[in-house]
């Protein structure tokens, strides 16, 4: 166990050395993330009325609940592109095969590249909601902390499940994953990103039902804009953690399918 | 059941029976597990495919032929050199016993770990280098490149730290240490691959091309490395494959001839040349794969 943290940490500490020669990158994060709440905040102000608030479900403004949506989608797009990310860098780089003859496990590799990214997506979500509080008004005092945690860490598992999938057929085909494409447009469409699901057609609601997306970002702006503890996001947790639970398996027993394969066809380091 | 077979440095004690003039006696004495121990190995490759095609390769039959049923040991401490055209197979074999490949057939074993079976305690006896100039992270120095190879392979922080010191003085990498790996020569790079392959003091040695692009000072200098510092030892085991004769020459034991695949002669250079009828090893290599005629005196056109 504490070998493994170790291992996670070593993986940590290399992207965070990597990250390290890139300052300025930091920096114009943070400067993007400003314009992006600002765009949000000004976009709500045209559209906001009474009638719209009181429709949405925490009951606050078109601008927290935008911009929750937009920033937590950042999750999603993360949990995809970490896993296959780092798969065809470490490719490209021929780093890939030099990992692989260590003696650290296949899953402690996959686990330790994702750690970085999504501590990295964390803090840029941190980011745009500070933005959001100190010029805009957004109402993090609200926040309940503890729940927010759980919903991430919920959101983080699930989310990984879908990673790892993709990352599979990057490793199996070599080229962009279309589900990935197709999971983030209906997650924009339904998945309750800009709007409420209750406006959706009923067909599609039923698809944002299958969505883990969906029940992150309810409990997500239940947490943080309606003080909601973790006893009453206790259901959209649920779901969450059983897709992680349904999904981690799963996408670990294709991932190593998926490498058994390439390993027999020697196309793993193939481009 | 699958037997769990003991470790390189844990000769196997072995009793043993014969029959003499004076009856049947028992008779104590070790066996050394093979370093590496390949037996009748085939590896096949489904046909490359281009366009839509290529969605099916994964799944394709493997019909092209890569390593015919090859079988060799190489004994603790021995050097091995695998010497072949391009496409011989060499690569492929060495690839198959650093678990970055699957076997069709047959069986290999580094240090009685089976490769296929058991690739995690295999991985644990061998050190590998690709013989390519990538392979690291170009932004992070040498040394943080090595930290983390070592902290992979489960050394300390201190006995990592230790371990780059002695190596970078050995390859001279002392400079190109804490510089980011980005700014370096392709050479200094493969001095730091070979660092790597180094770190956690394998039992066994897997070299694709070691000093492909080592300038002749470079090279020479890893030769007499590995000759004095690790095969001298006699518990590290060399397998490694060249294109370049006189370092076959120098660092080999033995002399495994491959040819499309198949395993055509394995001996020490002298028998080589011996059983060839020829003087060189450049000579006995290519009467073995027939690349020229082997033209006599009275063949040759007046």
């Amino acid at each position: 166990m504490i070998r493994t943290l170790r291992e996670l940490w070593i993986f940590f500490w290399r992207d965070l050395s990597i990250a390290r020669t890139y300052r300025t990158l930091f920096v114009l994060e943070a400067v993007e993330a400003l314009f992006g709440v600002a765009m949000f905040f000004y976009a709500a102000r045209f559209v906001d009325s009474p009638q719209l608030a009181s429709s949405l479900p925490q009951g606050g403004s078109y601008f927290a609940f935008s911009l929750i949506g937009f920033v937590f989608l950042d999750y999603l797009n993360a949990a995809m592109d970490t896993f296959d990310q780092s798969l065809a860098e470490a490719r490209d780089s021929g780093t890939l095969e030099h990992l692989l003859v260590t003696q650290t496990s296949l899953p402690v590799i996959l686990a330790g590249s994702a750690i970085y990214p999504f501590v990295s997506t964390t803090l840029r979500i941190a980011v745009y909601l500070t933005w959001g509080a100190l010029l805009f008004g957004f109402p993090l005092h609200d926040a309940n902390w503890l729940a927010v945690a759980a919903v991430l860490l919920a959101t983080l598992l699930a989310f990984s499940g879908l990673g790892i999938l993709s990352a599979s057929y990057v490793l199996l085909f070599k080229r962009g994953n279309p589900g990935k494409w197709f999971l983030l447009g209906v997650s924009s469409v339904a998945g309750g990103v800009l709007f409420p699901v209750s406006v959706l057609p009923d067909w599609l609601q039923f698809v944002a039902k299958l969505n883990p997306v969906t029940y992150a970002l309810d409990a997500m702006r239940a947490a943080l804009l309606g003080d909601a503890g973790l006893s009453a996001v206790w259901r959209p947790l649920l779901v969450l953690f059983l897709f992680a639970a349904l999904l981690l398996p799963l996408s670990m027993a294709v991932f190593a399918w998926a490498l058994r394969r390439t390993k027999t066809t020697g196309t793993l380091m193939h481009r | 059941m699958q037997t769990k077979e003991l470790p390189l440095r844990r000769p196997v004690p072995f009793i043993a029976s014969r029959l003499s003039s004076s009856g049947r006696h028992a008779i104590s004495f070790f066996v050394p597990e093979a370093a590496i121990s390949i037996a009748n190995l085939e590896k096949s490759f489904p046909p490359a495919r281009s366009g839509w095609r290529s969605f099916l390769q994964p799944f394709e039959k493997p019909s092209v032929v890569a390593l015919d049923r090859i079988s060799f040991e190489v004994r603790p401490g021995e050097a091995l050199a695998l010497l072949g055209a391009n496409g011989a197979g060499k690569s492929t074999l060495l690839r198959i016993l650093a678990t970055l490949l699957l076997p069709t057939g047959g069986r290999a074993k580094i240090a009685g770990y089976d490769a296929v079976l058991d690739p995690r305690a295999v991985r644990r006896q061998l050190g590998y280098h690709a013989g390519s100039d990538i392979g690291f992270y170009p932004r992070l120095t040498g040394r943080e490149n090595l930290r983390f190879f070592g902290r992979l392979n489960h050394l300390s922080n201190a006995n990592a730290a230790l371990r780059i010191a002695h190596l970078a003085q050995q390859f001279r990498l002392e400079e190109a240490l804490d510089r980011q790996v980005r700014t370096l020569s392709s050479g200094t790079v493969q001095r730091l691959s070979l660092a790597r392959a180094l770190l956690h003091e394998p039992r066994v040695l897997l070299l694709d091309e070691p000093t492909r692009s080592l300038d002749a000072i470079a090279a020479s200098e890893f030769r007499r490395f590995l000759k004095s510092e690790v095969l001298r030892r006699g518990d590290t085991s060399l397998l490694f494959a060249s294109h370049t004769l006189p370092e076959v020459e120098q660092l080999a034991d033995r002399i495994a001839v491959i040819d499309a695949g198949r395993l055509l002669a394995c001996d020490t250079l002298a028998a080589l040349k011996r059983n060839t009828g020829t003087a060189t090893l450049e000579d006995a290599f290519m009467h073995l794969t027939g690349r020229t005629p082997h033209l006599t005196l009275e063949d040759a056109p007046e």
